[in-house]
């Protein structure tokens, strides 16, 4: 028999987002559901370790939430307060509505329907990205509060404003036209990077990367592809995702950012890589994909190459610029103009770097000065790479960041 | 839920005076489609909608202290472009998405209206 602890913690894990989207459908009452199934999860914690573990632990945690989300109903009807209902494709097949280009082509998957609602592109994004951890992976609001690095009552703020909205605009519980589908999960995806991202952008102390939270986007991500298999956007961001997610364990040494070119191969997680190349080759991103499929594909041969060149000197710098090339045309940004020129400045060297850094800017960021500076200390020019230090510190927001422009600076007067 | 639905903004189309008569032709054609949209669709029906008179043509109200005051003009300049509205019952947010491709592609904003019972 499993530990009760174990076995409660592995289910909330496991099933929350399927739990929240059946209540959802059931009772449609957005506002109630997460702290019925709260209460649920808590009452468990208490039982579990007595009476043992039940038979059906998801089946046990949903009997005890709908309980919940009764008695508040009882006690509502009561005191006669109307409260707006999330709306559901399931009215709107009672209003008989879905006449149009409705050939038979839906997915009638609950959790499909929390993910698409929660990734709304009528949401904000951080919003939506919040929401997404909250109700579909049961992410506690603590940790997502860590993740962005705001206080925890802000982020508890932030849930609340959005499920607020996704009743008071009408955004529905619903898998909407296949018409407009591939659009709602390339939303979905960028939702999901947006969570991953935040857990590598550096913090201050104990939080300098909050890459085990990262992980949790991965975790959605499959999710989504467990509902939608081989969707090209999903399949792409996943392998992108889990080649960046690799080098974690390499990445900070001594409370330090390492970067790319001296860590610790060997502490790669070598299996994900294999898992994303794998994932890479797949036969359907080879075929015609949205720009933004071709973008994550694109930075994910960019990472593969990286992962697996056997130390940083066999990095395939040739290759690397090529795929920024096809980037820049699938996905014109100034980061990836930035990241080019890096990759140039490894393969021509610092002066062709330097060039192609050309008229590059990037407003409110220190990084286009910090990669300038890099390379002006290279070719030798100490007086000019001091003063673009000078800006990128005088740009740079971050602590982290910051104390290692610093040092880089210091070491040009030695 | 009822959706008023602003036409605030010409977004990339040129302004209506600019189109030659054929070009008005084809955009009142996507008017029209609009309305036989939601006529077919069920659970939608245009409450109301019109075309506005220019911004030149409005007139702000505003009471402080108890006095009401009249100004010539739109009350800010995000509405000043304002061109018409609907007044639109759909069941969902994304049906009204999906619904509002059809009219030309003016930029638009969308607020529920909120149900006092």
């Amino acid at each position: 028999m499993t530990a009760p602890d174990g076995a409660l913690e592995q289910v909330v894990r496991e099933e929350w987002g399927r739990l929240v989207a059946l209540l959802l459908a059931q009772f449609r009452r957005l506002d109630l559901v997460e702290d019925a199934l709260g209460d649920a999860v808590e009452a468990a914690s208490r039982t579990w370790p007595a009476d043992g573990v039940p038979t059906n632990p998801a089946g046990w945690l949903m009997t005890a939430a709908k309980r919940r989300v009764v008695d508040r109903l009882r006690t509502e009807a009561v005191a006669v307060r109307k409260q707006p209902l999330l709306l559901t494709d399931a009215e709107r097949h009672q209003e008989g509505a879905r006449t149009m280009a409705d050939g038979g082509s839906l997915l009638e998957d609950d959790v499909l329907r929390l993910v698409l609602m929660c990734a709304h592109p009528a949401l904000a994004p951080e919003s939506a990205t919040a929401l997404s951890l909250r109700l579909v992976l049961g992410v506690p609001t603590a940790d997502i509060a860590r993740l962005f690095l705001v206080p925890e009552p802000t982020m508890a703020a932030r849930i609340t404003r959005a499920k607020k909205r996704i009743v008071g605009a009408g955004i529905p519980f619903a898998v909407p036209d296949a018409s407009v589908l591939p659009d709602r999960l390339d939303a979905v995806a960028q939702t999901a990077y947006l969570a991953f991202t935040a857990g590598y952008s550096p913090g201050t102390g104990p939080d300098l990367l909050r890459a085990e939270l990262s992980g949790e986007a991965i975790r959605l991500v499959r999710v989504v592809l467990a509902l939608r298999p081989d969707e090209p956007t999903l399949v792409a961001l996943l392998a992108l995702m889990l080649l960046q997610h690799s080098r974690r364990d390499a990445r900070v040494s001594d409370g330090r950012l390492v970067l790319l070119a001296d860590q610790d191969r060997t502490r790669w997680h070598h299996d994900e890589v294999a898992e994303a190349m794998r994932l890479l080759a797949a036969p359907r991103l080879a075929g015609p994909v949205t720009p933004l499929a071709a973008a994550y594909v694109l930075q994910g041969r960019i990472a593969a190459e990286h992962a697996t060149a056997p130390t940083a000197a066999d990095t395939r710098w040739d290759r690397v610029i090529g795929l920024y090339d096809l980037l820049l045309q699938v996905s014109p940004s100034p980061s990836a103009r930035l990241a080019r020129a890096v990759a140039v400045a490894e393969h021509l060297g610092p002066a062709a770097g330097l060039d192609a850094l050309e008229g590059l800017e990037i407003p409110d960021s220190h990084r286009p000065a910090s990669v300038r500076a890099e390379l002006l200390a290279r070719t030798g020019d100490a007086d000019a790479a001091r003063a673009a230090y000078d800006q990128a510190i005088a740009a740079c927001r971050n602590d982290v960041e910051r104390a290692f422009l610093l040092s880089r600076r210091d070491e040009l007067d030695r | 839920m009822k959706y008023l639905v602003l036409l605030i903004g010409d977004g990339e189309l040129k302004p209506w005076p600019e189109h030659s008569e054929e070009e008005q032709g084809a955009v009142m054609r996507l008017f029209e489609a609009f309305d036989a949209a939601c006529r077919e669709r069920e659970g939608v029906e245009i409450l109301a909608g019109e075309a506005l008179a220019g911004p030149t043509h409005a007139t702000t109200i505003r009471t402080r202290g108890g006095t009401t005051s009249l100004t010539e003009g739109p009350y800010a300049e995000v509405i000043e472009q304002m061109g018409g509205f609907y007044l639109v019952e759909a069941p969902d947010l994304d049906v009204l998405v999906e619904l509002l491709a059809i009219l030309p592609p003016y930029d638009m904003q969308v607020s529920p209206a909120v149900d006092p019972y």
